[in-house]
């Protein structure tokens, strides 16, 4: 019974301290990350994330197969396991991505309440289907004035 | 049967005008919209509500990764923000970074006292109290009693100017500090960079 404690204790320990909220594969991606309008040069190659000192820590590298420069915008969505938004809207981070460069963005959540997140993501030169934008097919509507 | 074409028509009229409106919105005047709080502001090189908040933002994020702060939160320790110190050349408000980074933290459990600027309204509300002879002895707010802060956030902002044929490149790097009154051993500082470059 006390080995049982024990290894439960260990358990919990381990969670407590390092718990893959979600590893980088091709569909969780998917689920983690949302474009606003498709992006032609830039994805996101690698998500990860972790529980660390109780703060959810996330990682994702965004690579840009253009050989020219690339401004994106970005920002984070926290949320609790019911999927409830945990935090205020984060404003808008411009970051300018090189040519052919993998650009590594790494964030801690604002609040110990985070456990998920959705990763908003908007580039100049995203493209939109022609149905969306009635005749362009370039997004018009970055979050920048 | 002629009626019956005729009010069916005036019905399917009155039915496609209707759905023609439009309702007016909830709004007065004309000429100034509502913008995105949180968009990327790039109408000068001048700090502005994008550099305040990612700012802000990165340095709470810092700060919660501290144990220190974590063992601040947990013995319910008491933290003071001094203003943010502006030098650079330009004209702004540096108590927007200070007020936005205790905002955030005290949504995580922090607990902060009022800075020295903001005494004089404390101040006056314990006169107001406990000398106007307005109020019941038993419950006023009693003097003396006003709780001194262990730990004490302070910054300051800085920035290189650069012009050339068509182009102003500025830099600018904002510092924060926690400091242990006390001891005042420098327990946490963070910076954030940022440049802005117009061509003309």
């Amino acid at each position: 019974m006390k080995r049982m404690t024990v290894a439960f204790a260990l358990g919990i320990a381990c969670l407590s301290f390092a718990l893959p909220v979600h590893s980088a594969d091709g569909g969780s991606v998917a689920s983690k990350v949302e474009e606003l309008g498709r992006m032609d040069y830039l994805k996101v190659t690698d998500l990860r994330a972790v529980r660390r000192d109780g703060l959810l820590r996330v990682q994702a590298t965004l690579s840009n197969s253009s050989p020219g420069n690339q401004q994106l915008y970005y920002r984070f969505r926290w949320l609790d396991s019911d999927g409830f938004a945990v935090w205020e809207e984060e404003p808008w981070k411009p970051e300018l991505i090189y040519g052919k460069q993998d650009k590594v963005l790494s964030v801690v959540a604002p609040t110990f309440k985070a456990a998920d997140f959705k990763l908003e993501l908007q580039s100049p030169n995203n493209s939109t289907s022609a149905e969306s934008t009635g005749n362009g097919n370039v997004a018009d509507k970055p979050p920048y004035r | 049967m002629k009626f019956c074409h005729l009010s069916l028509l005036s019905v399917l009229l009155a039915f496609s005008m209707s759905a023609c409106q439009t309702t007016n919105s909830p709004t007065v005047g004309k000429g100034i919209s509502y913008g995105d709080a949180k968009a990327v502001e790039t109408v000068s090189t001048d700090l502005g509500s994008t550099d305040i908040q990612t700012t802000s933002e990165k340095m709470t994020q810092s700060l919660l990764q501290t144990p220190l702060l974590q063992e601040i939160i947990q013995k319910r320790g008491l933290l003071m923000a001094s203003p943010v110190e502006n030098k650079t050349s330009e004209y702004f408000d540096t108590k927007l970074i200070t007020d936005t980074v205790l905002s955030h933290l005290q949504k995580n459990g922090v607990r902060y006292v009022i800075a020295s600027d903001e005494m004089q309204n404390q101040v006056d509300e314990l006169r107001r109290q406990n000398q106007s002879g307005l109020y019941k002895k038993s419950s006023t707010a009693k003097t003396g009693n006003m709780q001194g802060a262990q730990y004490r956030l302070d910054g300051s902002v800085s920035s290189i100017t650069k012009r050339g044929t068509g182009v102003k490149d500025v830099y600018y790097k904002i510092n924060m500090r926690l400091i242990e009154i006390e001891s005042g051993i420098v327990e946490w500082s963070d910076e954030k960079e940022i440049r802005k470059v117009i061509n003309y």
